[in-house]
């Protein structure tokens, strides 16, 4: 619960950085702790870190698309900052400490894990993005007919 | 209404959304949305550094204008992102004249939204969630939060000094290291990780990665290469910044 706090904290707060209109900033947060809830019980189950951040960025896509669809906004302004505590920054800061330390097999696995996470995210932002880009398109064509 | 004066504002619209981080098929999408909302068709190019268009009226498809802007400067700002696509949206349904659309843009491109006091407060509680999230205690997270407001400053005055977004997030996170490093060893019980990681949160280029990724599902191959680099060179200045403090740690300690 504390957890759920911090990460709706730590994605208001990037909001207001960005510039969002007020009464989107609400949602934006939640949007971020949802997405840190989803990342937290993956990896508790599976023990593993980019499968965790892959669901975590799926939920959030899916959950900003359809915010945006609700509330006649561009997704961009839901995505940015709910991704914010999933972003791998604590193994990117280990890799360059493990290289300050001239511990090179370490940091080549940190640095892995990094790349990793940050491939997940953007494969999970891909998928669901895919997704609904098929579903916008396709219900403008039939409207059109 | 002349081509020429749609093509304006049609620009205008699009330099404001890709100065404040929009994607590049928004703002073909929008250029397209306007003309089109006053009978001209149009083709456009979007460049993260530069947007072409040209236009014609639709009776006459032999005089043609084209117009280029080179964009210079990049911030991130969602709100301007959505205020231009409701005006996209609301032009479609009822056309302005040349004097009131540009009226309208040019409110939109200088109105500030969050004042920089609340701007600065936020970056101060950004850091401070993510230090205690980070398995800091709540001594770490106010330690961060100073340091990560006291780096908003710095990289606000940097903005206006008009240094290299480079330079600016390498010096914010090597200034954010050493403080941190400081701190961390007159302090006993202070840990370190969590507020570094804390502290340079607000340098992490999400918004440049989350567009790269966006505009190559689009097709725009060109814009998404250059986000990415963009944001792989942002990340190595940070990285190498925070290293350096760390080094200078190492052999002071």
């Amino acid at each position: 619960m504390k957890e759920f706090v911090l990460a709706f904290l730590g994605s208001y707060c990037p909001a207001i950085l960005f510039n969002i209109e007020r009464k989107n900033l609400v949602w934006a947060g939640l949007c971020g702790a949802i997405g840190w809830a989803a990342y937290k019980s993956t990896q508790m189950l599976t023990q593993s870190e980019i499968f965790a951040v892959f669901i975590a960025a799926i939920v959030i896509s899916m959950l900003s698309e359809i915010m945006a669809k609700v509330f006649k906004t561009p997704s961009t302004v839901f995505y940015i900052p709910s991704l914010f505590p999933i972003v791998p920054g604590i193994s990117a800061y280990n890799t360059v400490l493990y290289i300050i330390d001239k511990k090179i097999a370490e940091a080549a696995y940190k640095g892995l894990e990094t790349l990793g996470s940050a491939g997940a995210i953007a494969f999970g932002i891909l998928v669901i993005s895919t997704i609904f880009r098929y579903i916008n398109t396709h219900n403008i064509n039939s409207k059109g007919q | 209404m002349e081509v020429r004066e749609v093509l304006n504002i049609a620009i205008l619209s699009g330099e404001i959304l890709l100065t404040s981080g929009s994607e590049i098929y928004r703002v073909e999408d929008t250029i397209d949305r306007i003309c089109w909302a006053y009978d001209i068709k149009c083709e456009s190019f979007v460049t993260p550094s530069g947007i072409f268009v040209s236009g014609w009226a639709l009776n006459n498809a032999n005089e043609s204008v084209s117009l280029i802007k080179r964009i210079r400067n990049r911030t991130i700002n969602l709100h301007n992102i959505e205020m231009i696509n409701t005006f996209s949206r609301n032009l479609q349904n009822k056309t302005m004249p040349y004097d009131e659309a540009m009226k309208i843009l040019k409110s939109i491109e200088i109105a500030p939204y969050f004042s920089f006091i609340k701007r600065l407060l936020a970056a101060g509680v950004t850091a401070f969630a993510y230090a205690v999230l980070f398995k800091g205690t709540f001594i770490d997270g106010a330690f961060a939060a100073a340091i990560s407001m006291f780096i908003y400053l710095v990289l606000e005055k940097m903005k206006k000094a008009d240094f290299s977004q480079y330079f600016r997030n390498f010096l914010c996170s090597f200034i954010a290291g050493l403080i941190s490093v400081c701190a961390a060893k007159f302090i006993d019980f202070l840990n370190i990780n969590p507020i570094i990681v804390g502290s340079i949160m607000i340098l992490v280029p999400g918004l440049a990665i989350t567009n790269g990724i966006r505009d190559a599902l689009h097709g725009d191959i060109l814009s998404s290469q250059s986000r990415v680099v963009e944001a792989l060179i942002i990340v190595t200045s940070i990285g190498v910044g925070m290293g350096l403090a760390l080094l200078l740690m190492k052999i002071w300690m």
